[in-house]
């Protein structure tokens, strides 16, 4: 009697969700940073100063000309 | 499915593909740019304020590179939503090859995520938004292509219940709901508000380099991601058993 491996490669499509939950979670906060943020992140530490600085804002600002997202 | 490796090949695509997007934009939109800004400069020189070019000059350098940063980023995050959609639509997209199928997804997503809002709310150089009705015109931009992602998802969905009992109908049925979706958003939401006060060339000019830039984006994400995935194949896994003879 002998023993032999045999190996089996399956298919799947399916995606953990919290797979899904991280990159949804990317997508967010990515988007929102170079396209919508006025001073809201930076607020968080930075206090009223972060929206009169935008700083976010005129980093990426011809970017967010570039790819379509209001500016100004 | 190898998860892990999943998630690295859809950021890694997207990183890549983004800093492209920067680097590209550099040479096709930043001439435009660099006209509106300039104009900027000449009205508030002509309203009485002085600036110091010098600083201007540096500043401009400065923000170009954020440029690029700000590529890298939302390569990463668009793409996070691609790889998610495309994980949950490759056996019905078609094409012999991951390539094939990543490259047409990217053309179905350009689609629906940029050309089709960008047709609503078109891309303005600097010198035409007016920073009192930001929030306003973000809002209206958010909810076009809010509006234009749920149709497409729910017409893919009806594409597929549709399978069975109408084949072929569904290729005219599909693309008919999406359409009279889009269109009721066009009617419907308002124009945006701020009028355009510099020559319609560069307008012009400018949304067409623009639209053309986000479009090679698209097409390097999708070829990107397929290529990976046939190099990796994540959704494949391997089990070894072991039998008795």
């Amino acid at each position: 009697m002998s023993s032999v491996n045999a190996q089996i490669v399956k298919e799947s499509s399916g995606l953990p969700k919290i797979a899904v939950g991280i990159l949804l979670a990317i997508l967010l906060f990515g988007m929102f940073i170079v396209g919508y943020d006025q001073g809201q992140l930076f607020s968080l530490v930075e206090g009223q100063k972060a929206f009169d600085d935008l700083w976010m804002h005129e980093f990426y600002h011809d970017l967010r000309h570039a790819a379509g997202f209001p500016c100004h | 499915m190898k998860t892990v490796a999943f998630i690295l090949i859809t950021l890694v695509s997207g990183a890549i593909a983004g800093t492209i997007l920067g680097l590209i934009n550099q040479i096709l939109v930043e001439p435009y740019i660099d006209q509106a800004i300039a104009i900027e400069v000449q009205n508030t020189v002509a309203s009485g304020e002085s600036v110091d070019v010098d600083e201007l000059v540096q500043y401009r350098l400065w923000q170009k590179g954020g440029e690029i940063v700000a590529g890298t980023i939302l390569g990463t995050s668009i793409s996070a939503l691609f790889g998610i959609v495309y994980i949950y639509s490759r056996d019905s997209l078609p094409g012999s090859n991951n390539k094939k199928k990543g490259l047409i997804l990217a053309g179905i997503m350009f689609f629906v995520i940029f050309l089709i809002p960008a047709l609503k709310y078109p891309a303005n150089p600097p010198a035409v938004g007016d920073p009192e009705t930001i929030e306003y015109r973000e809002s209206l931009y958010t909810t076009m292509l809010v509006i234009s992602g749920f149709a497409a998802l729910g017409v893919a969905i009806l594409y597929r219940s549709l399978g069975q009992t109408r084949r072929e109908s569904r290729k005219i049925i599909v693309p008919t709901v999406y359409a009279v979706i889009i269109a009721l958003a066009f009617v419907v939401l308002p124009a945006n508000p701020d009028e355009i006060i510099i020559s319609s060339n560069l307008l012009m000019n400018f949304r067409i380099v623009s639209a053309i830039t986000m479009g090679i984006f698209w097409g390097i994400l999708g070829i990107l991601l397929g290529s990976f995935w046939d190099i990796v194949k994540p959704h494949e896994t391997r089990a070894t058993k072991l039998r008795t003879i």
